[in-house]
């Protein structure tokens, strides 16, 4: 956990607590998700029953761009793009497809794209959006958070965004007192709720 | 003659001798594995003649050891089979077991979970009523365990080992009426147990199963069964051969005071109840044999002594 520099499960019972910080840390630590969190604080108490996760996380790194992959080389009626790295090859395909059509998109091998007959500047194609890592990231991170969660907490509610996320499950309906609860341990982490 | 569960374990080759030998002696072999190059073999064997076999296992490079599980059929009951507590802890537990010769099944409940939602159905209950000892992997809360094992217990009438976090003590303190076994600090966690300390709690468990196990036995032997369920599978694997199609990899379960038969009971039932053990007396003399809920498998129940006044 040297990677966050804040990370607090606080508990009514004090074995269940050390339980459950092993519990998180294993969970994120397999999903490849200590990289990105900031802050963390977990609050359970079995006898209400509820569980609180909420935390900060890192600045995300910015949109995947054409650039930050692929390498432009403009030639006469056509653009050899090679790729230095696969992960975004299939985002970036269909996008190009959508926009260019299909009969000016060429993939000749693996880490080749040529684009055909284009009246479009090279830093215009470099600066073209692929992805945005963070939607998948708060995903995994909520799907992690219910894996750590007990498993009977059925009744959830998720709120991410902003580099912010919030995690508040139980097996009873969640009321306002839950919202304060999320807030009071935002606030303990030196944090505006 | 005392026969006592042990594990043979050495090579392929010539390990043939050594099962002829233990058919010899009277003992018989419950479980046969043959992985590669390696043969292991879950027996009952006289116990006057282990030091036999180990002398004669010895230039094959074979081991025997004791296997107080050999013969039982444990369930390892679980609030449910999601990720939160499968493959770790429950599926470390089941396979440390099976190691050590039992035959182990997970019950994973369909509303295990939560403290006030928990609950069991029937057929959960009776499926662990089927087993030899129910090892229930609780988690992490006293007060959660607290309020749910008086639920989920309902109606079990086998043993049952209660694991979860909380220490020991505590374990005693909160299960009322009491359990039969508790092993503490072993609750709910998302990694594998291979730290030494890990697989000491492991150890602990098959210890306190072992010594619960040892309990029942003393029971049984206090009113002998009219059969003992290792023959009783002999018989049947003999003189019903449709038992050896049966691709499962027990297709006959040892359980200690019966048997799990894994063939469709309404067109083997009646075979097994007119199968001759001996002298005239047939498994049906001796047994009472029901649907299992597992499956459409058959479970034999061997009666006592004092029920049929024969021991065969």
């Amino acid at each position: 956990m040297t990677s966050i520099e804040y990370f607090e499960v606080e508990c009514t019972e004090p074995l269940g607590g050390e339980y459950y910080r092993q519990i998180t840390n294993d969970v994120l630590l397999d999903h490849n998700l200590l990289r990105v969190i900031h802050k963390l604080h977990v609050y359970i108490d079995p006898n209400v029953p509820v569980f609180v996760a909420c935390g900060m996380l890192k600045k995300i790194t910015s949109l995947v761009r054409v650039r930050d992959f692929v390498n432009v080389n403009p030639l006469e009626g056509k653009m050899i793009l090679v790729i230095s790295n696969e992960t975004y090859l299939a985002p970036m395909l269909k996008i190009f497809w959508q926009r260019f059509g299909k009969d000016h998109v060429e993939q000749p091998d693996r880490f080749t794209v040529v684009l055909y007959d284009l009246a479009v500047d090279p830093k215009e194609i470099e600066e073209i959006i692929i992805a945005d890592p963070s939607e998948a990231l708060y995903k995994d991170l909520i799907y992690a958070f219910r894996c750590i969660a007990p498993e009977g907490f059925r009744v959830r509610r998720e709120v991410y965004g902003k580099e912010r996320f919030s995690f508040i499950s139980s097996e009873d309906t969640l009321t306002a007192s839950s919202d304060a609860l999320v807030a009071e341990k935002f606030r303990l982490m030196g944090e505006e709720p | 003659m005392i026969l006592v569960p042990v594990t043979y374990r050495g090579g392929i080759y010539r390990h043939d001798e050594i099962v002829a030998l233990i058919e010899d002696l009277g003992g018989y072999i419950v479980q046969k594995h043959t992985l590669a190059q390696e043969v292991v073999l879950q027996c009952f064997v006289p116990k006057d003649d282990i030091e036999l076999i180990r002398t004669i296992a010895k230039p094959l490079a074979g081991e025997v050891t004791d296997s107080p599980l050999v013969g039982t059929e444990i369930a390892v009951v679980i609030p449910s089979l999601e990720i939160h507590h499968l493959p770790h802890p429950a599926c470390d537990i089941a396979e440390y077991s099976r190691r050590l010769g039992a035959k182990s099944n997970m019950v994973g409940m369909a509303r295990g979970v939560g403290k006030r939602i928990a609950g069991i159905n029937d057929e959960e209950r009776d499926v662990i009523n089927e087993h030899d000892i129910a090892v229930y992997v609780l988690g992490n809360f006293e007060v959660c365990i607290e309020h749910k094992i008086p639920i989920l217990r309902r109606g079990v009438e086998v043993p049952i080992v209660l694991c979860g976090a909380p220490d020991k003590e505590t374990l005693e303190r909160i299960t009322k009426p009491a359990v039969d076994g508790y092993v503490g600090n072993v609750g709910r966690f998302m990694h594998r147990t291979k730290e030494s300390d890990e697989l000491a709690k492991l150890d602990e468990i098959i210890a306190e199963i072992t010594r619960v196990l040892e309990r029942k036995r003393e029971e049984i032997a206090k009113d002998p069964l009219s059969v003992s369920p290792a023959r009783l599978m002999d018989v049947i694997r003999e003189q019903v051969p449709a038992i050896l199609d049966v691709t499962s990899p027990t297709p006959l379960t040892v359980q200690m005071a019966g048997l799990r038969v894994k063939l469709p009971y309404d067109s083997y039932a009646s075979v097994l109840k007119k199968t001759v053990i001996e002298d005239g007396i047939t498994i049906g003399d001796v047994s009472e044999i029901v649907p299992s809920r597992m499956r459409d498998y058959i479970l034999v129940k061997i009666l006592p002594f004092s029920s049929t006044n024969v021991v065969v």
